[in-house]
């Protein structure tokens, strides 16, 4: 480390340096001014809470200052570039990973200057102040930089163009902060720079990882850009940054990696072969070993190469990344990033595959197993694995679950919301849902805290993860209740936020999956019928559709579930009745016509049918569109539902299906109409549930039905495109056909 | 050990799932997330007979991947105090995820083609699943379902209860009226199972 040049008296009180600086930014002794700078550099150096003492104490816009003056003097002079080279030099080193140093520099009024200075004719100002910009450059705070504009993309191609690694890093770094959206990364390429960085990729190490860094950016999700990235015209490129997917520097491997995820993750075809997969799976695994920024980061790329994607998932595992992943977490005491990283990559993971699950929460398990095994030897083998398969559900994943659990408290608010993620793609494990894995206090109350007074992206992960976990199919869930979560809950789908709001009935949803008669009653009364019925009617068309899924979960059940419909005057059964009506107008509903046969008649058949219920998974989130079809079918299937009861029952459901002004008009003609199958499999079985020979007002309702036209609909439809539409129809024809054909 | 599950209440539950590829069944509300069977299970043995009533409840499916899963509860079990529940996972024979051929679990083709020709469904179907096992064939129409259901756990008891869960159920469904037939398969079973 340099020494101090500073004078004996009062050497490292930085109020003191400062006051020293000051004055003598205002003066004119060049040689003071270029002593206090190296003092002042040498302090700051590679010494962040020095850093924020100095930026504190005012110190930039002193150096500044003196940046400012030097860049101004009229001449040239040994001593004028000794100060612009030390005070760039200074202004650099503020800027160096500190974003509140990157403000200040920028509020002083520093980058204009140098910017300027980067095109100064002596190389070491030039290389200073270009080192400085690129430190400005990785911060957030940086400004953007216009490559629209003519002469910014000429004086950025001058920068790669330049030989001074600095410069051209510069102009990297300029592109890696700066371009955003798909015309810069088309202008970017146009204009040529996509093919110079690609040729900066055989220089140096620093040369390198800028240029693959500012590739990776100017390619993302943009397949034109990719096509001519990995086309003739850009030569060797796609080959050299696969190439440099082996250099011996784990970053440039990183880096490497990155683009190439990129391309991947846009254009898979032009990254095809199960080899290059794997081998991207196998580097990254391998760069997680690094305890720097680069195994950060890698957990990252991970995350990204593998999301959404189960081909890739089904490669990780079988490199065996759940183990590595879980033994980087074991080692305990990682910091946030890294953290945050790995439970985010083992989310990707286990979203869509069981075998990945299974190994996650089996991991540790078998220090366990050993120790009980020799115990039951008495059992003959075959029923020895079972149980072996039991216990591993029932005990051994509770330290691996526990590493997850751990983190819903953690420091870090990224942490814990990359926690919750994990945990919501661990619980969609219907096996271990089935085993009431999940449904404890260890992991519920740390769950239900994160819902108060959260931020909301925490309070959406920490929802996600709920809605699996109390689907629970084991009699436990009231558990959930007395942590305080339906209360919760309740309160969250009351938040103006729609995304919170969604997610909150959506758990409520599932909650009331198939939960006792008492536990219904308990969340019914703190949600209360009057705040469903506005939820059935909400703005958003997934919210409506969670809050009819609810309500058919509510009557789910024995026959008198179907009295909470009815209560408050039939406050919630209206609510029903009135979105559907409101809902399938023909112009709204009617998307076309089923393919229709010829009309045959099918010998009569009984068939009764209970109320259902369901749970919902979590894993995409409707779009509107759809989430219109699922909540008007929904809709349709809860009033199936209640006509699955007695009399009464059945009689209200027909008030509702009718127009209120009209007694002819259904609006099971428009779901029966329509071309989408689930619409016309709700109708076919409301129609079967309220025309069940068996009950004393089939025969009125039939003919009730019959009028309003659903009989001949029905005959339309024998030869459904549908199979499961068409057993219903020949059902409910069957049925209505005991009561006569209406002609007489 | 035979098993026959008879459904006596059934539900649409979900809507159905979208995305079903072509070769996969239809999805059909009778086989949905939330259905309830109930029936009786034939316990044969040299001794004697017993009828075991049963009920199964789907918690999973996912037609994509020829998948469905559930909870068995079989009540009235001579050796058990309380009603022994499983956990199982199904394989539903698609020909795109699964075929008739097992090809695990100790099942020759042999044994599999001996056990699906119980179910009168399947006639239709055996000439060409003796070619190929059904890879070849397009189920997605079909009024039945074939599955195989394989027990991974013991959900509320312990190993004493005295059964084992090493076997497993060939299944057949019936999309038209919600039955399940089934027929259980453990080459290793004592003789008193």
């Amino acid at each position: 480390m340099p020494a101090s040049s500073a004078s004996s008296s009062a050497p490292h009180r930085p109020e003191d340096l400062i006051l020293r600086l000051s004055s003598a930014a205002d003066g004119r002794d060049g040689d003071a001014k270029l002593r206090l700078l190296r003092e002042l550099k040498n302090q700051i150096i590679g010494n962040r809470t020095k850093k924020l003492s100095y930026i504190g104490l005012g110190a930039v816009p002193s150096v500044v200052s003196i940046l400012s003056s030097a860049s101004s003097a009229a001449a040239d002079s040994d001593e004028v570039e000794s100060l612009l080279v030390q005070s760039a030099a200074a202004i650099g080193s503020f800027s160096c990973g500190v974003d509140a140093g990157v403000k200040a520099v920028l509020d002083a009024g520093a980058f204009p200057y140098l910017l300027n200075l980067v095109s100064h004719p002596n190389e070491k100002i030039v290389d200073a102040a270009a080192r400085s910009l690129r430190m400005i450059y990785q911060s957030k705070l940086a400004p953007k930089y216009e490559f629209l504009q003519k002469k910014n993309m000429e004086f950025l191609l001058a920068l790669l163009n330049k030989e001074n690694e600095n410069v051209t890093g510069l102009g990297a770094s300029v592109i890696t902060h700066s371009c955003e959206t798909s015309i810069e990364q088309k202008a970017l390429s146009d204009a040529g720079v996509l093919k110079k960085l690609s040729s900066l990729l055989g220089g140096s190490l620093s040369q390198r990882d800028a240029s693959l860094e500012s590739i990776a950016t100017i390619i993302n999700s943009n397949p034109e850009v990719i096509s001519k990235f990995v086309g003739p015209e850009s030569g060797r490129a796609l080959s050299i940054v696969t190439e440099l997917t082996k250099d011996r520097y784990p970053r440039t491997r990183l880096l490497a990696c990155m683009c190439l995820i990129a391309i991947r993750n846009t254009s898979p075809s032009c990254l095809e072969g199960v080899g290059i997969k794997t081998k991207l799976i196998l580097i990254l695994l391998e760069l997680l070993d690094d305890s720097g920024q680069v195994g950060d980061e890698a957990a990252f790329a991970l995350c990204s190469l593998i999301a959404e994607r189960e081909d890739l998932q089904k490669l990780a595992f079988e490199a065996n990344a759940v183990d590595k992943l879980c033994n980087h977490l074991e080692k305990g005491s990682l910091h946030a990033k890294r953290l945050e990283g790995i439970f985010l990559a083992l989310s990707s993971l286990c979203s869509k595959l069981e075998c990945c699950r299974s190994r996650f929460l089996s991991l540790k398990n078998n220090r366990a197993l050993f120790g009980i095994f020799p115990l039951k030897g008495i059992f003959k083998i075959g029923l020895l694995r079972c149980w072996t398969f039991g216990l591993t559900v029932s005990f051994g994943f509770r330290e691996a679950l526990n590493l997850v659990t751990d983190a819903l408290t953690h420091v870090c608010i990224e942490v814990r919301g990359a926690a919750c993620i994990c945990l919501k793609s661990l619980s969609r494990s219907v096996k271990n849902l089935s085993a009431g894995t999940f449904m404890n206090e260890i992991i519920l109350v740390p769950l239900v805290q994160l819902l108060c007074d959260s931020p909301t992206s925490l309070q959406v992960a920490a929802l996600g993860a709920i809605s699996n976990i109390v689907v629970d199919f084991t009699v436990h869930k009231s558990t959930f209740i007395q942590c305080g979560g339906a209360k919760q809950l309740v309160q969250l789908s009351k938040s103006m936020d729609s995304t919170v709001r969604l997610n909150a009935v959506w758990a409520l949803r599932n909650l009331m999956f198939h939960v006792n008669n008492r536990c219904k009653e308990e969340i019914l009364s703190e949600l209360t019928a009057s705040v469903l019925a506005s939820l059935i009617s909400d703005p958003k068309p997934s919210v409506q559709e969670q809050a009819l899924a609810l309500v058919r979960n509510l009557v789910d059940g024995p026959e008198d579930f179907a009295d909470y419909v009815f209560a408050e005057d039939c406050l919630l059964l209206h609510a029903v009745g009135n979105q559907l009506q409101n809902a399938s107008k023909p112009d709204v509903l009617l998307q076309g016509r089923s393919n229709l046969g010829p009309p045959r008649l099918f010998p009569k058949k009984k068939h009764a049918v209970s109320p259902g219920g369901g749970w919902g998974k979590d894993e995409v989130f409707a779009r509107d569109a759809d989430a219109s079809i699922k909540e008007l079918t929904k809709g349709m299937y809860t009033l199936c539902n209640v006509a699955s009861g007695n009399e009464f029952s059945k009689e209200a459901v027909m008030s509702q299906l009718f127009c209120q002004t009209s007694n002819t008009q259904c609006i099971l003609v428009n779901f029966l109409q329509n071309s989408d199958s689930r619409f016309r499999t709700a109708a076919v079985w409301t129609v079967v549930n309220l025309t069940f020979p068996s009950s004393p007002g089939a025969f009125d309702r039939a003919g009730k039905l019959r009028n309003a036209g659903i009989a001949t609909q029905l005959k339309n439809m024998v030869d459904d495109s549908c199979v499961d539409v068409k057993l219903r129809v020949k059902t409910a024809i069957g049925q209505m056909m005991s009561f006569g054909d209406g002609s007489t | 050990m035979p098993v026959r599950v008879v459904e006596t209440s059934a539900a649409p539950s979900q809507a159905p799932g979208a995305n079903v590829g072509h070769a996969s069944p239809q999805a059909c509300t009778l086989l949905g997330v939330g259905q309830a069977f109930s029936g009786t299970q034939n316990v044969s043995s040299p001794q004697k007979d017993e009828a075991w009533r049963v009920n199964v409840r789907i918690q999973g499916c996912d037609l994509d991947h020829g998948y469905l899963c559930g909870t068995m509860e079989a009540l009235n079990v001579p050796m058990a105090d309380t009603p022994v529940v499983t956990f199982w996972e199904g394989e539903i024979v698609d020909t795109k995820n699964h075929t008739f051929f097992t090809n695990k679990w100790k099942a020759t083709s042999e044994v599999d083609i001996e056990h699906w020709t119980k179910f009168p469904s399947f006639a239709p179907l055996l000439s060409q699943v003796k070619v190929d096992g059904g890879k070849s064939l397009d189920l997605s129409s079909y009024h039945y379902i074939f599955m195989r259901w394989k027990e991974q756990y013991f959900v509320n008891v312990g190993t004493d209860c005295g059964l084992t869960i090493a076997g497993f159920y060939y299944a057949c469904f019936s999309c038209s009226d919600g039955s399940i037939n089934g027929f259980y398969y453990d080459p290793n079973s004592s003789s008193d199972e």
